[in-house]
């Protein structure tokens, strides 16, 4: 039988906050500590030498000081002012204890929170004061720690934005560049090195763009990921900037960091904040697959781009009442039988613009994913690839599948489930007759809220098809746990293993987890027979691509149907 | 004898003072005896006998808070009128208000 008496105590002790009290006469001493050592811990000074070496050591436990005013060897004024003007000690709120009206108002102007005089009111007024100071203390410590990115203790994106609204204020009539920072193929860091490398090497990051910006002036966020924000005085070069960012990032790695930095110089302060670093991301964007460039500036031809994508924003609410969109089919063709199968399709939208002619999917789909308007433009395509499946099925006598595109965003919906419930149930259609394909990478950010949207709708009748499989990050356990009924094969795979030096392991390793999941595989971007045969005998169930059709209107598609 | 009886008929405010010290009688008398041996009431008339007024202000100025907290009210009377004259750093003969303070003091040792 355990003797329990040995057990250590396991109830943690609530702790009690700290506060310091200075206060060389006796009387007032005594008062303050019964009126306050029932609830918080007391740490004494009787002079100022013994309140300066107090705060230095108690630096991270202080909530509070109380702080008389007159003391033997120092004016209280004086500590006032030094705690205030100490970046580690300011946080900790002061409450001056005074005899007189005219020490508060001086105190309250140097930065104490508030003060007690003498005679001291009613106790559980002092008591109030100082809890209420503690509390305001803190809650403005929990403000600033939500303005803090976790990680590199840089402002978050934000706060950052109506910091650097602030710094306007500061410096009207000053030249100010926009920059963003992004550190090059951040994705590999993390998989050659580690996740903690990869988070020194941002941290290392973060700390150099502010020692930078500590000589220059100027202010730092971290935006996302592996991307930064400054907002600095105007400089004419970033050259040396961009390699003093890049040689302490990667200080200690085996291998250089390569940072992009993206300039948007002078910017135009009528142009909302946001918009003056979408212009300096845009300029970073233009390096992205450059090895030697490290630094672009925003110039003429991005202003040109960023005119059209204002335009094809400015019109596709139009767009989309004229159905200006037209939803295309591309078959899916069962290739395990001696001749292949048509067994589905998956709808992908098209642009037919009055004036510009076909606009690509690859420009405006990112378009208006970043603008929020992915959302009204995908319910459209289900809307429209729904009804289809009803034509079609009321043609046959039987339903051709279609798989549409669901995008994270689109899973971020609350009202999702119910709209794609809606389509099948309007249109009369089987909940197998509409597959969702949801790409690899959905899964990998908000990993629990996506499967378990995507297995209610599952647990519908909806098919789920994981698209672009092997692009994204995830772990092979995730993997065997995900809500899916088929992978897709990301068209890379294709193209790599039938490049030149290619070889075609990695579709095998894939045809394999794919068994092992008991699920089919489809084969994307299949463009030459060889390809194909090269598939089917690897074992590939389905197979979609230019070598059976590009993608069609529904008209042009029938022709498979008979 | 001190006690509260006698803290009254001297002429403190005794209530006032016992509500600041929680109603606790042994540590309000307890106060009382620590604030009539502080040092600062020989540091005031050795400033102003020095002619450092700003040291009298100071000590003037500390015994006023801790008279006032215990609610010494024949003590605390000549001092704060004292505090007020140092503020100011008025020249003038302090020795008048200086006895007041020293006699009132004697008053309420005499207690003990």
């Amino acid at each position: 039988m355990n003797n329990r008496n040995d057990m250590p105590d396991l109830q943690e002790k609530k702790r009690r906050r700290r506060i310091l009290i200075v206060e060389d006469e006796f009387v007032n001493r005594e008062l303050l500590k019964v009126y306050l050592e029932g609830e918080y811990e007391l740490i004494i000074a009787e002079t100022g030498a013994q309140a300066m070496a107090a705060l230095r050591t108690q630096i991270d436990t202080l909530s509070l000081v109380l702080l008389d005013l007159n003391l033997p060897d120092m004016h209280g004024m004086d500590i006032l002012r030094e705690i205030k003007r100490d970046p580690e000690l300011n946080r900790i709120p002061v409450i001056v204890l005074t005899g007189d009206t005219e020490s508060e108002v001086e105190s309250l102007n140097t930065g104490a929170s508030d003060f007690i005089s003498k005679p001291y009111p009613r106790h559980e007024v002092i008591m109030a004061r100082v809890r209420r100071s503690i509390e305001l203390s803190e809650n403005r410590d929990l403000i600033r720690g939500t303005e803090l990115d976790q990680l590199t203790g840089l402002y978050n994106r934000e706060y950052f934005y109506r910091y650097a609204e602030q710094y306007d204020t500061f410096h009207r009539g000053e030249d100010t560049d926009a920059l963003v920072v992004d550190i090059s193929h951040f994705r590999l860091i993390n998989e050659r090195f580690g996740k903690a490398c990869a988070d020194e090497v941002l941290r290392r990051t973060g700390e150099a763009l502010l020692a930078a910006m500590k000589e220059s002036g100027g202010i730092v966020c971290r935006r996302e990921a592996d991307t930064f924000q400054v907002y600095c005085p105007h400089r004419e070069d970033y050259e040396a900037f961009a390699e003093e960012i890049a040689a302490a990032a990667g200080e200690g790695l085996k291998g250089r960091v390569r940072i992009r930095v993206g300039v948007y110089s002078r910017v135009d302060k009528t142009l909302e904040m946001e918009r003056r670093f979408d212009r300096a991301k845009s300029a970073a964007d233009t390096i992205r697959n450059s090895f030697s460039a490290s630094v672009a500036m925003y110039d003429d031809t991005l202003r040109e781009k960023e005119v059209e994508e204002e335009r094809l924003l400015d019109d596709f609410p139009e767009a989309l009442a004229q159905k200006q969109f037209a939803v295309y089919f591309q078959p899916k063709f069962d290739i395990r039988q001696s001749k292949p199968v048509l067994c589905g399709a998956e709808a992908l939208v098209r642009w037919k613009h009055p004036e510009k002619g076909m606009v690509s999917p690859g420009v405006f789909v990112p378009l208006f994913e970043r603008n929020g308007l992915v959302r009204d433009l995908d319910n459209y395509v289900w809307r429209e690839a729904a009804a289809q499946i009803r034509r079609w099925k009321d043609m046959l006598g039987h339903a051709v599948p279609v798989s549409v595109n669901v995008s994270r965003i689109d899973m971020l919906d609350p009202e999702l489930t119910d709209t794609l419930r809606g389509l099948v149930e309007e249109n009369g259609l089987d909940y197998g007759d509409l597959h969702l394909e949801i790409t690899e990478s959905a899964y990998t950010e908000d990993a629990k809220q996506i499967v378990s949207v995507v297995s209610g709708l599952r647990e519908l009748g909806f098919r789920i098809e994981m698209d672009d499989f092997g692009s994204g990050y995830s772990s092979l356990n995730m993997i065997s746990t995900l809500p899916i009924d088929a992978l897709k094969l990301d068209m890379m795979f294709i193209r790599t293993a039938f490049s030149e030096n290619g070889n075609t392991r990695m579709i095998e390793i894939t045809l394999d987890i794919s068994r092992a999941l008991n699920v089919p595989m489809i084969a994307e971007g299949v463009e030459t027979e060889e390809q194909m045969l090269a598939l089917k005998k690897m074992g590939c169930d389905i197979v979609q691509g230019y070598y059976f059709s590009k993608p069609v209107p529904a008209e042009e598609f029938e022709r498979f149907l008979i | 004898m001190l006690s509260i009886e006698t803290m009254r008929s001297w002429g403190a405010d005794v209530d006032e003072a016992l509500v600041r010290c929680l109603n606790n009688e042994s540590f309000y008398l307890m106060l009382v005896q620590k604030a009539v041996q502080d040092a600062n009431f020989d540091r005031l008339p050795e400033a102003v006998a020095a002619g450092d007024l700003d040291k009298a202000f100071e000590a003037a100025h500390a015994l006023k808070g801790v008279t006032a907290n215990l609610a010494l009210t024949p003590i605390l009377k000549p001092v704060q009128e004292i505090t007020e004259l140092l503020r100011a750093r008025t020249e003038t003969d302090y020795s008048p208000l200086l006895k007041e303070i020293s006699e009132q003091r004697e008053g309420l040792t005499a207690l003990f």
